[in-house]
C-alpha cells in the first residue's frame, strides 16, 4: 500500500465529501436520532403523569409538586386555560389554588377541592396525582401522620427507556458515518467512472480502500463520541470509551469496505444494506427488552462493538470489565481483513476486466 | 384521440412501470422486508394499556378497615389499583423481591409494590401512638409510583383514624373532562397504527420517485412523448402507478394489523387520498432526476415533516397547529379516528376535506413540475 497516494485520495474525499447527502446524514442523524428517542421513547411506553395548576398566589402545594420525582408540572395562567389542556389531554389533571388557599387549610376550613382530570388520562395517573396532591395540601395543613411509612426498594432499578435506546442511536452513528460513508463513496466512484480512472494511475485499489476506510473510521469515531456527548453518557472512563469506540469504528469502516467493493452500484448497496443490516442491529433489541434471553444478544458480532461502549457509557464499566469483550472485538477485527483483502481484489479485477 | 385510446395508453404506460417495479431488486426486496417488519413490530405491541398498579397488601385483621380506606373520599382507586392481599408479611415482602406472580381477583400478576400493615396498627391508631408501614417496591417502580404509595398509605390511615381530609371534595370523587375513556385507553397498537401506514406510503412515494427518476435520467420520458402518447397520459400514468402501489400496499398492511374492524370504506377512501397525495410526492421528488442516492435524499427531505404528524399521534393530546398545518394530518386524524376511536363518516368529513384539499394542491405541484421537467428535456 502506498500512504501518499491514500492519504492524497483521502484529501479529495474530504473535500468533496461535503457534497454528499450520506456525509450530511452521518452529521445530523446524531441530532435528529437522539431528538426523535428522547421524545418518542421517552414517553411513549413510560408516559410520567402530566399535572397543571393554576396558582393564584404562591402557594406551597404548587412549590413542593414542583419538587416531586416523576410529576410533569405545568404551570397555567387561567382557569379557562388549564380546563381547555385537560380537555385536550395536553395535561392528565388540573388543580386550581386559589387566593388564600394554604391559610384557609391551615385555619382549618376545609376549602374546596378544585381538582379535575382529563377523559384520556389514565386511571393510576389520576391516583397518583390525586394522591400526591392530598398529601401536599396534609403537609400544608401541618397535621403529622398518623404513621411513619418505611420504603424498602429491592432488586436492579431497570434502565430508562431513553436510555436502553442508547444502543441503537450509537450503532447507527456508527454504522451510518462507519459502513454507509465509505460503501456509498466506494459504489459512486464505480458508477461515475472515477475510480476505473484513478485505478490507471500509480494508485492501486488497496491505496484507494484504506483511504475511504480512514474516512468511515474517523468520521465513525467522532460523530459516535458526538451521539453520546448529546445523549450526556459519556460515561467516568474516558480511555476505555475511546479505546471501545475506536475499535467499533474500525470494524464498522472494515464493513463498509465489504459492503462497497461487493456492490455493483447504489441500488445494489442499498439492498445490501437494508438486508443485511436487520443481522447488524439484533443485538440493540435486547436493551430495549431487557427481560428477552440476554445470551441471544451474545450471537451477533455487533454486540461486541455495542456492548462495551454501553457499559461504559451507561453502566460506568471499567477498561478491565469490558477486556474480554474487546478482545473478541478485535478478533472480529482481524478476521474481517482477508475477506477486505479479497474483495478488494475481485473488484479491481471486476473493473479491469470492464 | 377519444378518450378510449388515451385510456389505453395510459394503461399500457402503467403496465410498463409496474413491470419496471417487479423488476427493481432494490424495491422487490425492501418492500416485504417492511411489511414484515412493520407488522412484526405492531403485533409486538401491547393491544391494551395498564393503568393498574398491582399492590399487594398484608394487614391482619385490617381487611374492612383497609376496605373502608381503600374505598374512601380521598381518591377514586377503582381501576388504578389492583390489590392482592397477603397472608403474611414475609410471604408479601418475597413476592415483591422475587417478583413472582401472585394469584388475584383477575388472574396472575407480579407484585411490584407491597404494603405491610404493623400487625397492631389498629391499637396504635386508637392510642394515637406511632406505628411504621413498610412499602415494599421493585427498584423498576417509577419514582412518582413510589411517592404515591406513601402517600396513599398515609391518607388511608388518616381514613382510619378517622380523620377528615383538609379540603371538601366535590360531589363525584373525580371532575372528568371529556369522555371518561378509563379502562378504555388508546392501545399503543392503535397509536402506532397510522405511523405504520405513512411509513409505507412515503416508501412507495419514494419508488414512485425512483420511476421517474430513471425515466428522466434515460431520457426515455422524452422518447414516450414522441409516440402517440402526450405528456399529460405519461404523467397520468405516473400519478396512476404511484397511486396503486401507495394503496394497495398500505392496505395490505391495514388488513395486516387488523385496521378494518370498523368503517371499512372511510378508511380505505382515507387511505386513497393519502396515496394520491404521495404519488405527486413521488412526482416531486422524483423530477429532480438525478442519480439515486439525490433522489432517495431528495424524498427523505418530503419524508421527514410529512411523518411528523404521525408521530404526533403518538402522544396524548392535540397536536400543535403546527402539525396540523402539515399536509398528512387530515390523513393521519382520520386514521386513528376511525380505528382507535370508533369515528364515523361525519365525524371525519372536515379531515377528508383537508386531506383532499392537500391532494389536489400537492399532486397539481407534481405534476406541473415534473410536466415542465418533461418537456424541457
Amino acid at each position: 500500500m502506498n500512504l501518499r497516494i491514500a492519504w492524497q485520495v483521502l484529501l479529495k474525499d474530504l473535500r468533496l465529501g461535503p457534497r454528499s447527502p450520506i456525509l450530511l446524514w452521518a452529521i445530523i442523524f446524531p441530532v435528529v436520532g437522539t431528538l426523535l428517542v428522547q421524545i418518542v421513547f421517552g414517553s411513549l411506553f413510560a408516559p410520567q403523569p402530566r399535572l397543571g395548576i393554576v396558582d393564584e398566589s404562591g402557594s406551597e402545594v404548587a412549590f413542593a409538586m414542583a419538587e416531586v420525582d416523576g410529576i410533569e408540572l405545568t404551570l397555567v395562567e387561567t382557569e379557562d386555560g388549564l380546563t381547555q389542556l385537560v380537555g385536550d389531554n395536553a395535561l392528565d389533571a388540573g388543580l386550581v389554588l386559589p387566593t388564600g388557599f394554604d391559610a384557609r387549610v391551615q385555619a382549618g376550613e376545609r376549602p374546596p377541592l378544585q381538582f379535575f382530570v382529563g377523559g384520556e388520562s389514565l386511571a393510576s395517573n389520576r391516583l397518583i396525582l390525586a394522591v400526591t396532591t392530598l398529601d401536599l395540601i396534609r403537609s400544608v395543613e401541618g397535621s403529622t401522620p398518623p404513621v411513619e411509612v418505611e420504603v424498602v426498594a429491592t432488586g436492579d432499578p431497570v434502565l430508562p427507556m431513553s436510555s436502553r435506546m442508547m444502543p441503537l442511536l450509537v450503532l447507527f452513528a456508527l454504522l451510518i458515518a462507519g459502513v454507509f460513508v465509505p460503501a456509498f463513496s466506494i459504489v459512486q466512484e464505480r458508477e461515475s467512472g472515477t475510480l476505473t480512472a484513478l485505478l490507471v494511475t500509480p494508485a492501486r485499489g488497496v491505496d484507494v480502500l484504506a483511504a475511504k476506510a480512514v474516512m468511515g473510521m474517523v468520521l465513525a469515531f467522532l460523530m459516535t463520541l458526538v451521539t453520546l456527548w448529546i445523549n450526556d453518557a459519556l460515561g467516568g472512563q474516558p480511555t476505555a470509551l475511546l479505546l471501545s469506540v475506536a475499535i467499533g469504528a474500525v470494524i464498522l469502516a472494515e464493513v463498509g469496505l465489504l459492503f462497497g467493493s461487493a456492490a455493483k452500484n447504489a441500488k445494489v448497496l442499498f439492498t445490501l444494506m437494508k438486508s443485511v443490516n436487520i443481522l447488524l442491529f439484533a443485538p440493540v433489541v435486547f436493551y430495549i427488552f431487557p427481560d428477552w434471553p440476554q445470551w441471544i444478544a451474545q450471537l451477533f458480532p455487533t454486540y461486541y462493538i455495542i456492548n462495551p461502549i454501553f457499559e461504559i457509557a451507561v453502566q460506568d464499566a471499567a477498561l478491565a470489565d469490558i477486556a474480554p469483550q474487546l478482545v473478541v472485538a478485535v478478533v472480529i477485527s482481524l478476521a474481517l481483513i482477508p475477506a477486505v483483502v479479497v474483495m478488494s481484489r475481485r473488484m479491481t479485477s471486476q473493473m479491469a476486466a470492464a | 384521440m377519444n378518450l378510449k385510446r388515451r385510456a389505453a395508453i395510459v394503461r399500457a404506460i402503467v403496465a410498463k412501470d409496474l413491470r419496471e417495479f417487479s423488476r427493481d431488486r432494490l424495491w422487490m426486496v425492501l418492500t416485504p422486508i417492511m411489511l414484515i417488519f412493520y407488522v412484526g413490530i405492531f403485533w409486538l405491541l401491547p393491544n391494551s394499556v395498564d393503568e393498574t398498579i398491582t399492590v399487594g397488601i398484608y394487614g391482619r385483621g385490617l381487611d374492612a378497615v383497609a376496605e373502608e380506606a381503600l374505598q374512601s373520599d380521598a381518591v377514586a382507586t377503582e381501576q388504578a389499583l389492583r390489590v392482592v392481599p397477603f397472608e403474611s408479611a414475609d410471604a408479601l415482602e418475597a413476592a415483591v423481591v422475587d417478583g413472582t406472580e401472585v394469584e388475584g381477583d383477575d388472574g396472575k400478576n407480579t407484585v411490584p409494590v407491597g404494603i405491610a400493615f404493623p400487625d397492631d396498627l389498629t391499637a396504635a391508631l386508637a392510642a394515637g401512638e406511632p406505628a411504621t408501614v413498610t412499602i415494599y417496591v421493585d427498584a423498576a417502580v417509577p419514582a412518582e409510583v413510589q411517592t404515591a404509595m406513601s402517600a396513599f398509605v398515609r391518607e388511608a390511615t388518616y381514613a382510619m383514624a378517622g380523620m377528615d381530609l383538609p379540603v371538601t371534595q366535590p360531589q363525584q370523587q373525580l371532575v372528568v373532562i371529556g369522555e371518561d375513556r378509563a379502562g378504555n385507553q388508546v392501545s399503543p397498537q392503535d397509536r402506532l397504527r397510522p405511523l405504520l401506514a405513512i411509513m409505507i406510503l412515503l416508501v412507495e412515494s419514494m419508488a414512485l420517485a425512483g420511476l421517474v427518476a430513471v425515466e428522466i435520467q434515460s431520457r426515455t420520458a422524452q422518447a414516450v412523448v414522441v409516440t402517440p402518447a402526450t405528456t399529460g397520459d405519461l404523467l397520468t400514468a405516473k400519478g396512476v402507478t404511484g397511486t396503486l402501489l401507495a394503496f394497495s400496499q398500505t392496505v395490505l398492511l391495514l388488513l395486516l394489523i387488523g385496521a378494518f374492524g370498523f368503517e371499512p370504506l372511510l378508511l380505505l377512501v382515507a387511505v386513497l387520498l393519502g396515496a394520491v397525495m404521495m404519488a405527486g410526492v413521488g412526482m416531486l421528488a422524483g423530477s429532480a432526476g438525478r442519480d439515486f442516492m439525490t433522489t432517495i435524499f431528495i424524498s427523505v427531505v418530503f419524508i421527514v415533516p410529512l411523518a411528523v404528524p404521525a408521530i404526533a399521534a403518538l402522544f396524548p393530546g392535540v397536536a400543535s397547529s403546527w402539525v396540523q398545518l402539515l399536509p398528512t394530518y387530515g390523513f393521519i386524524e382520520t386514521i386513528v379516528g376511525v380505528t382507535a376511536y370508533g369515528w364515523s363518516w361525519s365525524d371525519s368529513s372536515v379531515y377528508l376535506l383537508i386531506s383532499a384539499a392537500w391532494c389536489v394542491v400537492i399532486f397539481a405541484a407534481g405534476w406541473f413540475i415534473l410536466r415542465r421537467r418533461v418537456e424541457a428535456l
